[in-house]
């Protein structure tokens, strides 16, 4: 049952919760104490123009996440003024330092994908330097409620005991804001900056609710985040949840649990049911199963769902394909999940697209301790199409490659020597499923421009929620015009002014149809389309397969239907494809 | 009784944000001496009292302050629930004799125990702050003020909402205080509690008056001090309050 703290990933995770239970068990008392609650949500979020500005000029996040949230901390302190506990004026700030955030990542440095993971954190992807900084932040912590704890009791008690000797009662609030925002940062790789409150609050006020003493409430505290912070580590690895979110559901149960223990002791009856729905969503959350491998087979992990789709028609029935992302899911948008690394871990080759597109398996990989090698099959394929230039995310190739059949067929040669190298004895039987399948791709590729070949260039102009076409195009002949996200990147948002060029650009090219994406749910493509009287209906597979069932659930579907789409929207739904190939 | 002046001021007038709250204040009080601020609401009695806390510096005038001041507030909803006890409270007021990286110790948490002990609550040292009543509460925070080593105490509002035995007990703690040599400035609504002080200072954004009680408290000073609405009618048994059109002379 405790298997899951035998992984070297989940050691490091617990490590890191228990090391961090000191200043989020001390501290969350003092957020309590001195109603600064919203103030501790708030400044992990607040942090986020700063790992932007990491990101994007090159420097190490926790830097810049601390820095923005001094800046803020000094902001949203300088601008309340004598009025203490004011959220209106932490809200403002707050909104500033997040709207300032999404101009940077959008606009300035277009965005890269770690950014997501700070905000939602991984604490799963533990390394040594995010556990020195918790070890500082525990030790500071420490230190500063020794020496001035007192002071901050006494400001929280009656903030108007006259005494003009020492420090103002300023300088120690200072030191409290400073470390409340301190630990945020260094908790932002555990549970991110959305759910810091899990840590420090929850288990706080939840101790709050059984002492009566500051030590009790204190020490109860840091014993609940170490607590809560195990069992959600162990119940994520149990369930194959993100572990910051269950941290958060467990830290939310057990204060369920404690207000109707409470209640319970003064009112029996009432309380009864409360504790036992508690109990059973605990129970709940207590369920689920884990997957284990096959030892006959390779164990091969492929980041997205075409090369997951890629491997097991090479493969067959050797191989046992784990495949870390899921269809309609946006790679950009990843959150490493427990079995994700631990698949990683008894994995014996790794394929990987390349590029910005699953750039974290690295880290996956080597934190799982795995030996596996990863292949960069993107690195690999013979077209390739220039990057994004602009900002620092930006990649040297489009990492969009599979919508080259071509491309796609280097690929296949990839994953067919990666798997003779991993599994000698089964050589013929890979070379054979490959050959097979790549015969299926020429012919896919002779279908798509036969099909495209029916419509004339000039009506071959394709407008698409993201730029993750170049490749088809490039191949078929088609002018890409305009993308709704002006990036090959999911996470950048239109501006107003971008919009409203490419709603020109559609009526200048009499462009007939925009095409948005399976994955990524209706978007701004459906309004453009109303305003320019362009149709939306045709959607297009761009970074995933569609799921088990649609038409676009392999690759050879994948391919064949954005083909369909698109020549039903150049034509104005006059026709689609011939029968399949 | 003319002893050294523990504060004095002269024309003092202080506020907020530069704008004054009260002006024109001209008072001393003497070691040994209880005064009363007499006042209605909003009418400056805690500008003044943070003035002499040196929390807010005056705007003009002057304002001498020759003893270390302690403040005994009105007790917040919000402390009701404070994890302290009455020794914890009491303790607090080290803090302010202590190097600011210093944690009182044993030493500090024995006077702070003494202090209690002063005030008459030596039993109650580990209750809950929140937990005991509010005539206790106000003497746990005197005894703070105690430990703090004050030679002015103010005291805000101390008998709003306490019952008689525990204002009979508060108001001999005073006594002895005084007695002490230890000057008390009494922030009040009670017209009672100011004519049983040494003297008076009547406020509403100004200065109304000061003195002695006997000589101070006619009906014009009071009518000017709540502002003209109402008036508490001197020397009326039940301490009628009507609004001054109603009593003729």
């Amino acid at each position: 049952m405790l298997d899951a703290f035998q992984l070297p990933f989940v050691q490091r995770g617990l490590l890191e919760v228990l090391i961090l239970s000191v200043p989020a068990g001390l501290l969350g008392t003092w957020i309590v104490l001195r109603g600064l609650a919203f103030f501790s949500h708030a400044v992990g979020t607040a942090a986020f123009p700063g790992l932007v500005l990491a990101g994007g000029l090159g420097f190490a996040a926790p830097l810049g996440a601390f820095g923005a949230a001094v800046l803020f901390t000094a902001g949203a302190t300088g601008l309340r003024g004598r009025r203490n506990g004011d959220d209106a004026v932490t809200a403002l700030v707050l909104v500033g330092c997040l709207a300032g955030g999404v101009i940077l990542a959008s606009d300035v440095f277009g965005s890269g994908s770690n950014i997501e993971t700070l905000l939602f954190g991984s604490l799963l992807l533990v390394d040594g330097g995010d556990l020195a900084l918790a070890g500082g932040t525990a030790a500071a912590t420490l230190l500063a409620t020794l020496l001035i704890g007192q002071h901050w009791l006494r400001a929280g008690f009656d903030p108007t005991l006259g005494d003009s000797s020492g420090p103002s009662a300023g300088f120690f609030d200072a030191i409290l804001l400073g470390l409340v925002a301190l630990a945020a940062i260094a908790a932002l790789t555990v549970v991110g900056a959305l759910l810091v409150t899990a840590l420090f609050l929850v288990p706080a006020v939840t101790a709050r609710l059984l002492t009566e003493r500051l030590l009790h409430w204190q020490l109860l505290s840091i014993a609940l985040v170490a607590a809560e912070g195990t069992v959600g580590l162990w119940l994520s690895v149990e369930t194959d949840a993100p572990p910051g979110a269950t941290i958060a559901c467990v830290a939310g149960a057990v204060f369920v649990l404690a207000a109707a223990a409470k209640a319970l002791r003064s009112r029996p009856r009432a309380a009864a049911p409360a504790a036992a729905g508690a109990a059973l969503v605990l129970l709940a959350a207590g369920c689920g199963g884990t997957a284990d491998g096959n030892p006959d087979k390779v164990d091969v992990v492929a980041t997205t769902t075409q090369l997951g789709d890629f491997a097991r028609e090479v493969g067959g029935d050797a191989v046992e394909v784990d495949q870390i992302l899921q269809p309609n899911t946006d790679p950009h948008d990843y959150e490493p999940r427990p079995s994700d690394v631990e698949n990683a871990a008894g994995a014996e080759v790794v394929f990987a697209s390349g590029e910005d597109l699953d750039g974290w398996i690295e880290q996956i990989v080597s934190d799982s301790g795995s030996e596996a090698e990863v292949v960069d099959l993107g690195a690999g394929v013979p077209i390739r199409l220039p990057g994004e230039s602009s900002g620092d995310e930006a990649s040297e190739f489009d990492p969009h490659w599979w919508h080259d059949p071509r491309n796609a067929e280097a690929a296949v040669r990839g994953i067919e020597r990666a798997l003779a190298a991993a599994d000698p004895a089964q050589r013929s039987e890979f070379a054979r499923n490959a050959d097979a399948y790549l015969a299926k791709l020429r012919r896919l590729d002779r279908a798509i421009a036969r099909c495209l070949d029916s419509v004339p260039p000039a009506r071959r102009k394709l407008v698409t929620d993201h730029d993750a076409f170049d490749y088809f195009a490039n191949r078929y002949g088609i002018e890409v015009v305009g993308a709704v996200i002006p990036s090959q990147t999911t996470q950048a948002q239109p501006s107003a002014g971008d919009l409203s060029d490419l709603a020109r650009t559609i009526e200048a090219e009499k462009v007939k149809a925009i095409f948005p994406e399976s994955s990524l749910g209706a978007s701004a493509a459906g309004a453009i389309a109303r305003q320019t009287g362009a149709s939306a209906e045709h959607t297009l597979y761009g970074d995933t397969l569609g799921p088990t069932g649609s038409s676009g659930d392999t690759y050879i579907g994948m391919e064949q239907a954005n083909a369909e789409a698109m020549v039903r929207g150049f034509t104005g739904g006059e026709h689609g494809c011939a029968p399949k190939p | 009784m003319r002893t050294e002046a523990l504060i004095e001021a002269e024309g003092l007038a202080a506020g907020y944000d530069g704008r004054p709250a009260i002006s024109g204040l001209s008072f001393q009080l003497r070691a040994g001496e209880r005064m009363a601020l007499l006042g209605p609401n909003g009418g400056g009695k805690t500008t003044l009292l943070r003035a002499l806390l040196g929390e807010l510096t005056p705007l003009s005038g002057e304002l001498r302050v020759e003893a270390r001041c302690g403040i005994v507030p009105q007790t917040e909803r919000s402390q009701l629930d404070y994890p302290v006890s009455a020794l914890d409270v009491a303790t607090m007021g080290a803090l302010s004799r202590l190097p600011w990286w210093r944690r009182p110790g044993r030493r500090e948490r024995e006077q702070a125990a003494a202090a209690l002990d002063r005030v008459g609550l030596r039993p109650l040292a580990g209750e809950t702050f929140g937990k005991v009543s509010g005539g206790q509460r106000q003497r746990v925070l005197i005894a703070r003020s105690l430990v703090q080593d004050t030679r002015v105490l103010l005291l805000d509002e101390p008998f709003t909402g306490l019952d008689r035995p525990s204002s009979e007990r508060l108001e001999d703690l005073i006594a002895e205080l005084t007695g002490e040599g230890r000057a008390v400035a009494i922030a009040t609504h009670d017209l009672e509690q100011a004519r049983r002080s040494d003297s008076v200072l009547c406020l509403n954004r100004r200065q109304i008056a000061f003195g002695r009680p006997g000589e101070t408290l006619d009906v014009g000073v009071l009518e000017a001090t709540y502002g003209g609405t109402i008036v508490e009618l001197p020397g009326a048994a039940g301490r009628a309050i009507l609004p001054p059109h109603h009593h003729h002379h």
